[in-house]
C-alpha cells in the first residue's frame, strides 16, 4: 500500500504541489487527472524520488520513502518503475540495451558496464519485449524507432523491473491514438493480469474514464477529486479543466478500435 | 516633431544618449589605432621600405621549387612526420582528456571543489602556449617528433577538456532520467545515458582539431620539436626562398586533404546510422 | 502475488536470441575494424614520430620537476618570498606586453577591415562578380592557411626583426578568417531588405549599406572580438621568430634556464588574457543584449 501524506514541493515560494495526501491500495489502477500545470508531474516524480518533497511523506508499507538515501534509495526506485512522456531511452543504444537498464540495480557494475549480459537477462528482456511485440526489433537503435515503438520498449523496461508499481507520467501525451491504445492497453495489461499498482497521469478524461479504476483530480497542487470514474460529474470536470475544458470533455473521439491482428499478444501473466 | 519627442521623451532620449556613446567609443577606439600604428612604426618608412622588399622576395619565391629530388623526399618523410605527429597528438589527448572533462562537467561531477579545480587547470594549460609546451618538453624527451607530439597533446587536453564537458553538460539529461528512475546508480547513468548520447560529438571534434593541429604541427620544428617546420624555418633563414614556397605549398596539400577527409569522415559518422557502437 | 514476467519457452526464445547476438557481432565487428584501423596508424605515427615510450618513462620525472623549477628565484627560495626579485624586469616586461596588445589590436582592427569589405565581394549571395568572389575566397583560404608564424618569419626577412613582422602576419590570418566566417554571416541573411533598396534602382554599395549591413553588423562584432582574444595569444608568440611583443623575451628565458623569469612571464601573460577574455566576453554578451531588444 501506498500512502502520500501531506506531500507538498514548492519552487520558489510557490506550490506546484500542495499538501497532497492519499492512499492507493495494492493492485488498483489510478488515474491522475487535472490540467497541464496542475502538480501532476511533480507529484509522480516525488513517489519514485527524481524529485525531492519540500515537506511530507511517502510511504510504501512501513516504508519510510522519503528518508531512503543510497542504495535503499536505488532499490526503492528499481521496485518503483517509471514510464516517461518522453520515453527517456538512450537514443543511439539498441532496444535490448535499454530495457536492460530496467535490470541496472540488480547488476554488478564491473560486469554491466562492459555490457556483458548474462543469458538469463537477456532472455527476460527478450520475453518482455515480446510481450509487446518487439522482440524482432531488439538490436535496433531506439532512436530509429517510432514513438509508440519507443514507449513500448519504456515499458518492458519498467517490466524487467519487476515492480511493485509502475508510474506512469503522460505516457500517452506524444503519441498517435492507435499508439495510445496500445500503451494504454498495456498499462491496463499489468495491472490486471500482474497485480502492479498502476498511477497514470493523463490529460484526456476519457481515456481516464475508460481505463482506470479510480480517478483523482489535480489543480493547482491540490487534490480536488477523489473517486471512481463514474462520480466524475461533467461539472467537476469542467471546474477541473476550467479553459482547457473543451479539448478533454466530449470532443474527444474515443480510441479507434484496431484491426485483431495488429493487437500485440501478451505474453505475460501473473503466476 | 516636437511635440513627437513631448510624447515619447525616452524614446528621443536613449536614442541621443546610444548615439552619442557609440561615437565617443568609435572615435576613442581610432585614436588608439593610430597611436598603436604609430608606436609599431607604421609611419616612419619601415612599412614602404619592407613592402618593397616583400614584393621582391615574393617574386624569388616563384615558382615554387624544391632544389633536387633528394629534397622533395626529405620534405616528404617529413610531412609525414608532422601529420604523425598532429594524429597522436590529437588522439592521445583525446584520451586523456574525457576523463577530465567528466570531473570538469555539471552533470557528472556534483562536488563543487573537483568540478572547480578541474576547470581551472584545464584553463591554465590552455592559455599556455603550445610553443612553449613544445620547448618545455624538449627538456624532457630531448629534441625531435617525439616532444612536438607530445606538445600537442597537452595543449589539447585543455582544449578538449573544455569541449568535452561543454558537449557533457549540454546532453540530453532524459536518458539519464530514464535510467536513474529504475533504480541504476550514478555510474550506470554516465556509462549508458550520457556517453553514447554525446560520443559522435566529441568525435566530430576531435576530427576537427586533427586538421588544425596538422598546422600547429607544421610550424612547433621553429623551435626543434620535429616536423616539416624544421626545414621551412631553415629554408627561410638561408634565404631558399623557391624551397620556401615549395614547403608552404605542401603544407596547403596536406591540410586541405586532412580537412577534406576528416569532413568526411565526420559527416559519415553524424549521418550515417549504425555506426560505432559504444 | 509475483510480478515475474514470465519467460518465453526455449522454442520461441532461442531464434530471437540468435537475431539479436547476431546484430550485436556485426555492430562488435564494425566498431573493432575502425578500431584496428586507428591502432594500425597509430602505430605507424608512432614509428614516424620516434615515439619511445621508454624514453619517456625515464625521462617523465624531468616534467614536475621542470614545471616546480619554475616557482623558485636563483637563490633557491621559492617565487612568492620575494615578489620584487620574481619580477624584477616588470617594468620591460609590462612594456612588451603593452607592445603584444598594440599588436593584437591593430592586426585585429586591419584585418577585419579589410574582410569586412572584401567579405561582401566573397559571399555567393551578394557577390557582384562570380571571378571576383572565386579569387577572393581562394586569397583568404590561403592566408588563412598559412601559419602565422611562418607568416611572420617571412615579414622577419622583409621588414627586420620587431613588431611590424609580427603585426602583419596577425593582419594576413585574421583577415583570411575573418573573411570566410564574415562571408558566412552575409549568406545567411535574409535578401528581403537588400532586394528592396536594390529595387530603387540604387547602386550595389548602397544596397550593401542600407540593406545587408545593418543585418550583419552584431555578428561581425561578435567574431572580431573573439578573434581579439585569439590573436592576444598569436602575438604572444610573435617573438619566438623575433616578429616582435613579449615572445622574444619568453623564449629567451625558456632556452636559457631563466626558470623564475619564465614563470613571471607566463604569469603576466595568463592574467592579461584572462582579463582580455573576461573584457570581450562582457562586450559580446552585452552585444547580444542589444541584439535581443526590439
Amino acid at each position: 500500500m501506498l500512502r502520500l501524506e501531506g506531500i507538498t514541493k514548492s519552487f520558489g515560494g510557490k506550490h506546484a504541489v500542495d499538501g497532497v495526501s492519499l492512499t492507493v491500495p495494492v493492485g488498483q489502477l489510478v488515474g491522475v487527472i487535472g490540467r497541464s500545470g496542475a502538480g501532476k508531474s511533480t507529484l509522480l516524480r516525488m513517489i519514485n524520488r527524481l524529485g525531492e518533497p519540500t515537506s511530507g511523506r511517502i510511504l510504501f508499507g512501513d516504508t519510510d520513502v522519503t528518508a531512503l538515501r543510497g542504495r535503499p534509495l536505488r532499490a526503492w526506485r528499481a521496485r518503483c518503475a517509471m514510464i516517461f512522456q518522453q520515453f527517456n531511452l538512450a537514443g543511439r543504444l539498441d532496444v535490448l540495451t535499454n530495457v536492460l537498464m530496467g535490470r541496472a540495480f540488480h547488476m554488478p557494475p564491473s560486469r554491466a558496464l562492459l555490457k556483458m549480459w548474462t543469458d538469463d537477462e537477456k532472455a527476460q528482456a527478450l520475453s518482455a519485449l515480446e510481450g509487446l511485440d518487439m522482440a524482432r526489433l531488439a538490436g535496433q537503435r531506439a532512436e530509429t524507432l517510432s514513438g509508440g515503438q519507443q514507449q513500448r520498449v519504456a515499458i518492458a523496461r519498467a517490466l524487467v523491473q519487476e515492480p511493485d508499481i509502475v508510474l506512469a507520467d503522460e505516457p500517452i501525451a506524444s503519441l498517435d491514438p492507435r499508439n495510445t491504445k496500445v500503451v494504454m492497453d498495456a498499462l491496463q495489461h499489468i495491472n490486471r493480469h500482474l497485480g502492479i499498482t498502476v498511477i497514470c497521469n493523463l490529460h484526456s478524461l476519457d481515456l481516464a474514464r475508460s481505463y482506470c479504476d479510480r480517478l483523482v483530480g489535480m489543480s493547482g497542487g491540490r487534490v480536488v477529486f477523489d473517486g471512481a470514474p463514474a462520480a466524475l460529474t461533467d461539472a467537476t470536470a469542467r471546474d477541473l479543466y476550467g479553459l482547457e475544458a473543451g479539448d478533454v470533455v466530449g470532443h474527444a473521439a474515443p480510441p479507434p478500435m484496431l484491426p485483431a491482428g495488429v493487437q500485440p499478444g501478451f505474453a505475460l501473466a501473473g503466476s | 516633431m516636437s511635440a513627437m519627442r513631448q510624447r515619447y521623451p525616452e524614446h528621443f532620449q536613449r536614442f541621443g544618449r546610444d548615439r552619442f556613446v557609440m561615437a565617443a567609443i568609435g572615435v576613442g577606439l581610432f585614436a588608439l589605432l593610430i597611436y598603436a600604428m604609430g608606436r609599431l612604426g607604421f609611419f616612419d618608412g619601415t612599412l614602404l621600405s619592407g613592402l618593397g622588399r616583400l614584393f621582391e622576395i615574393v617574386g624569388l619565391m616563384l615558382p615554387p621549387d624544391p632544389g633536387s629530388w633528394a629534397h622533395v623526399k626529405t620534405y616528404s618523410i617529413s610531412l609525414l612526420e608532422t601529420v604523425a605527429i598532429a594524429l597522436l597528438g590529437t588522439l592521445s589527448a583525446a584520451v586523456l582528456a574525457l576523463p577530465v572533462a567528466l570531473l570538469a562537467a555539471r552533470n557528472v561531477t556534483a562536488q563543487r571543489v573537483v568540478r572547480f579545480l578541474s576547470r581551472r587547470s584545464l584553463d591554465t594549460i590552455r592559455s599556455v602556449d603550445i610553443l612553449v609546451w613544445a620547448l618545455i618538453w624538449i627538456n624532457v624527451v630531448g629534441l625531435g617528433p617525439f616532444a612536438g607530439a607530445l606538445a600537442i597533446m597537452t595543449a589539447d587536453i585543455g582544449s578538449f577538456g573544455k569541449l568535452f564537458s561543454e558537449a557533457i553538460e549540454a546532453a540530453d539529461r532524459k536518458p539519464v532520467e530514464g535510467i536513474t528512475s529504475a533504480g541504476g546508480s550514478h555510474i550506470f547513468g554516465i556509462r549508458f545515458g550520457i556517453l553514447p548520447e554525446v560520443f559522435p560529438v566529441l568525435m566530430s571534434q576531435v576530427l576537427y582539431y586533427f586538421e588544425s593541429n596538422t598546422r600547429s604541427a607544421s610550424i612547433i620544428g621553429i623551435v626543434g620539436a620535429g616536423g616539416i617546420g624544421l626545414h621551412l624555418a631553415e629554408a627561410i633563414r638561408t634565404l631558399e626562398l623557391q624551397q620556401t614556397s615549395f614547403i608552404v605549398l605542401m603544407i596547403l596539400v596536406a591540410v586541405a586533404a586532412i580537412d577534406f577527409l576528416s569532413s568526411q569522415l565526420r559527416f559519415a559518422m553524424i549521418g550515417r546510422r549504425g555506426g560505432v557502437s559504444v | 502475488m509475483s510480478t515475474h514476467v514470465v519467460r518465453l519457452p526455449e522454442a520461441q526464445l532461442q531464434p530471437l536470441l540468435a537475431v539479436y547476438n547476431a546484430s550485436v557481432r556485426s555492430r562488435r565487428r564494425h566498431t573493432l575494424l575502425i578500431l584496428a584501423c586507428v591502432a594500425v596508424a597509430m602505430l605507424l605515427a608512432s614509428i614516424s614520430a620516434e615515439v619511445s615510450l621508454s624514453k619517456l618513462a625515464e625521462n617523465i620525472h624531468r616534467f614536475p620537476s621542470y614545471i616546480v623549477r619554475l616557482f623558485f628565484l636563483e637563490n633557491g627560495q621559492p617565487v612568492w618570498t620575494d615578489f620584487g626579485e620574481w619580477f624584477w624586469g616588470l617594468q620591460r616586461w609590462l612594456r612588451l606586453l603593452g607592445e603584444t596588445l598594440l599588436m593584437a589590436y591593430v592586426g585585429t582592427v586591419l584585418g577585419a577591415g579589410v574582410a569586412f569589405v572584401l567579405a561582401f565581394l566573397a559571399a555567393a549571395n551578394v557577390a557582384p562578380s562570380r571571378w571576383l568572389r572565386i579569387i577572393v575566397r581562394r586569397f583568404g583560404e590561403v592566408c588563412r592557411t598559412v601559419p602565422t608564424l611562418v607568416l611572420a618569419l617571412i615579414f622577419v626577412i622583409s621588414f627586420g626583426l620587431g613588431p611590424m613582422a609580427g603585426v602583419l602576419a596577425v593582419i594576413v590570418h585574421t583577415f583570411g578568417v575573418l573573411t570566410k566566417l564574415f562571408a558566412e554571416v552575409i549568406e545567411n541573411i535574409d535578401m528581403k531588405p537588400v532586394e528592396g533598396v536594390s529595387s530603387t534602382g540604387s547602386p550595389w554599395h548602397v544596397a550593401m549599406r542600407f540593406g545587408a549591413l545593418p543585418q550583419v553588423m552584431s555578428n561581425f562584432t561578435s567574431y572580431t572580438l573573439l578573434r581579439f582574444e585569439i590573436n592576444v595569444r598569436e602575438a604572444a608568440v610573435m617573438g619566438f621568430v623575433g616578429a616582435g611583443g613579449i615572445g622574444q623575451d619568453l623564449v629567451e628565458a625558456i632556452r636559457k634556464f631563466y626558470y623564475s623569469d619564465v614563470s613571471a612571464i607566463l604569469v603576466l601573460i595568463l592574467l592579461t588574457v584572462a582579463v582580455i577574455d573576461m573584457l570581450t566576453s562582457k562586450a559580446r554578451h552585452r552585444l547580444i543584449g542589444l541584439e535581443g531588444k526590439p
